[in-house]
């Protein structure tokens, strides 16, 4: 088929497409009163995280051990944002939803369609505008990182900005979920509906699958909250990230999919379903990644530095079989103190659960239930610990190797900090209010208009 | 064949192919036939006025016509070559009725927004702003304007493109009868320009003011193409209005 004569108009520059997005989120009311909530949901989170970190601080005043004990990761930052997770799923879909809802509502979509944008640059720009009003939702929360700051606290760059990252991803997840749920849907309220569904249906899935065997366990993975938990532990994972990212993707290409109203239904249908297969793909992938990185200050997902290094240059496979059932307590404190740390810093490390979709009752014999066997090397030997100290000794035993010697010098310190943080709660409930209302009323103020543009006095 | 199809065929026949020419298109809404191939060409500079009652599918017909809608059959062509889905945003503008979008913006920002997008000199805003009349309302938002204002503005992003040709639903609902002469004027304008117009109107008189050659629809076939000379001879009333025309077509 030829073509016909040159196109009039084929492209067009991003940036006023971009700006309209992004008046079309700071106009709506949404945002605003989102950022209004998130001020003493955020605020009220630091101070009782900053108030019970200062009740530990003043216990560990005298005791090195336990300051040790005290980092502002898990006693501050992560309660902090906390709000900002709790704002990001109930509320966030709403100022999404604003991107493309309204304007499927009053048809001006059908305007839209028809500017000299493809449709992936069209949705491309509705997320940029997403991103902005995340950066936005983020104020309070960094506020907050700078009042710690300003108390005398203490922050560790690269954990605190891996936090920040999971926070970003969960956000764009959300954003993305929700302009899905604007694109099939014909109104806001219905939109908003679809995309709570995803969000709060994840909490349904947290609650009432995790810990479950089998076939649930691997259901309770799909929770949007799993996107999280990661990041907040202080980890950044390849395989994580990257299956966050074909999640955002995939929403985002399901959204452009379904935008044009003139695609008949059946292209869609046939779209929808290879999007589905390659963001299906590669999270299947991703969930193979093991790569992973520790970058919490006290090192609390790795062994001592010393041990790393020992186990690191352990190149044989290490098999370790464990006669617990997944529910067992004790079998999550071992996944959690010895098999992902192991799994991280060696090469070759097989885990089999003998008791794989059975229950504790009746699950194995009554002699071996509890035990965990490890192999290397055609060496092989049982414990029932969960704990490093007594696991590590043997699997150099089994290898043959010293127990390497600490490494001086290494011991996280710990931050304690007895701050009253009283103060913050007049920023968080009067001063950041006010400054949000103050710029609302800014970007309401109309724009100023040229004097040719009105020359004649614009009448016809 | 269809009287639609044999006057396209008739057309086609004597003259270099049309700016824009529709063949066979068709669009049903489950059992409900909205579309019966409909045939038809526009030529530049030309004001195509598509005449029917409510529910004779003047709308679906232009949405088909853009792409904003899916049809299940027929084609679009362009100068004789058909024009994919994805294209014809390249080519043609379609302005729908009774549209109010953006409501929190300002109507200064919605065109600078078109302008901007469009590549369009200050001096040609100021012009379309003027020659519309909107100079008094840029400071307000879209939510905030009359009916009549709103219309205006969306005539103006419209005129703002800088497509050959103009697909507009009803351009002239909601304007008395000074307000409908004046954007008359201002249509004829742009069409002695040489931009191509198809306006869906249903009031008959307006349309006979406006329009070079009309599309005559009802209950979604093509009853009609041409003057109003051509139609008066097709309907054997050599003296009629184009309300009688049309009756006696449909």
């Amino acid at each position: 088929m030829r073509s016909p004569d040159p196109a009039v108009v084929r492209r067009a520059p991003f940036h006023p497409l971009l700006a309209k997005e992004l008046w079309e989120v700071a106009s709506g009311r949404a945002l605003w009163t989102m950022l209004l909530i998130l001020c003493p949901l955020v605020g009220y989170s630091f101070f009782q995280a900053a108030a019970l970190y200062g009740e530990a601080s003043s216990a560990a005043r005298d005791s090195p051990v336990l300051a040790s004990g005290l980092a502002p990761l898990d006693g501050v930052l992560v309660p902090t944002f906390g709000a900002l997770y709790v704002a990001v799923t109930l509320l966030f879909p709403f100022v999404a939803i604003r991107t493309l809802g309204r304007e499927k509502e009053t048809g001006a979509l059908r305007l839209l369609v028809q500017l000299p944008y493809r449709v992936p640059t069209l949705i491309a720009a509705k997320m940029t505008a997403v991103f902005g009003a995340w950066l936005a939702a983020v104020i309070p929360a960094a506020s907050a990182l700078a009042i710690w700051l300003m108390l005398g606290g203490h922050l560790y760059l690269p954990e605190t900005l891996d936090l920040l990252l999971g926070h970003l991803l969960y956000g764009l997840l959300v954003g993305a979920i929700a302009l899905f749920s604007a694109s099939i849907s014909e109104s806001s309220a219905t939109a908003a509906i679809v995309a709570l569904a995803f969000t709060i249906g994840s909490w349904v899935l947290d609650f009432a699958l995790a810990g479950q065997p089998g076939v649930l366990e691997w259901v309770s993975r799909l929770s949007l909250t799993q996107t999280l938990r990661g990041f907040e532990q202080g980890l950044l994972s390849a395989g994580l990230v990257l299956g966050i990212v074909a999640a955002i993707c995939g929403f985002a290409a399901l959204a452009a999919v379904w935008l044009h109203p003139g695609v008949p239904l059946r292209a869609k249908l046939v779209r929808s379903a290879i999007c589905v297969a390659v963001a299906a793909a590669v999270i299947a992938a991703a969930t193979q990644i093991g790569l992973s990185v520790d970058l919490t200050e006290d090192r609390h997902n790795s062994f001592p530095a010393a041990d790393q290094r020992a186990l690191a240059d352990l190149r044989e496979p290490l098999i370790i079989t464990v006669h617990l059932a997944p529910e067992d307590p004790r079998y999550v404190d071992l996944r959690r103190n010895i098999l992902v740390k192991l799994e991280r810093v060696m090469p070759r490390v097989t885990i089999r659960l003998a008791t794989m979709g059975q229950s504790v009752v009746g699950s194995t014999s009554e002699e071996a239930y509890g035990e965990i066997e490890y192999s290397y090397a055609g060496r092989s030997d049982k414990s029932r610990s969960t704990s490093h100290r007594e696991i590590l000794p043997l699997i150099y035993a089994l290898a043959g190797r010293p127990v390497p010697t600490p490494i001086p010098g290494e011991e996280y310190p710990g931050y304690p900090l007895l701050a009253n943080a009283s103060p913050a709660l007049a920023w968080f409930l009067g001063g950041l209010p006010l400054l949000i209302v103050v710029a609302w009323w800014l970007s309401r103020r109309p724009p100023q208009i040229a004097p040719q543009l009105i020359k004649d006095g614009g009448q016809p | 064949m269809t009287v639609s199809s044999a006057i396209l065929l008739d057309r086609n026949a004597d003259r270099a192919p049309a700016l824009m020419e529709v063949a066979g298109l068709a669009k049903r809404y489950g059992e409900q036939r909205a579309l019966a191939d409909i045939s038809f060409a526009v030529n530049a500079g030309e004001v195509l006025g598509l005449i029917g009652p409510n529910g004779a599918g003047k709308t679906t017909l232009m949405e088909a016509v853009a792409g904003v809608l899916a049809a299940d059959d027929g084609r679009v062509l362009w100068r004789g070559t058909p024009l994919a889905l994805p294209q014809r945003r390249e080519f043609m503008f379609y302005l729908p009725d009774g549209l109010r979008p953006w409501e929190d913006q300002y109507a200064a920002r919605v065109i600078e927004f078109f302008a901007t997008i469009y590549g369009r000199p200050e001096i040609f805003v100021a012009d379309t702003i003027r020659s519309l009349g909107l100079a008094p309302v840029l400071r307000k938002r879209i939510a905030a304007l009359s009916k009549g204002y709103g219309r205006r503005l969306m005539l103006a992003l419209a005129l703002l493109t800088p497509h050959p040709l103009l697909l507009m639903d009803e351009p002239f609902d909601g304007f008395d009868l000074r307000q409908t002469r004046e954007i008359m004027n201002v249509l004829r304008d742009v069409a002695s320009n040489g931009r191509a117009l198809v306006l869906a109107i249903h009031q008959l008189n307006d349309a006979a003011r406006v329009c070079d050659r009309f599309v005559l629809l009802a209950e979604g076939r093509v009853r009609g193409v041409g003057t109003l000379a051509q139609l008066r001879a097709q309907a054997g009333k050599p003296t009629a209005g184009l309300e009688e025309v049309f009756l006696a077509l449909t």
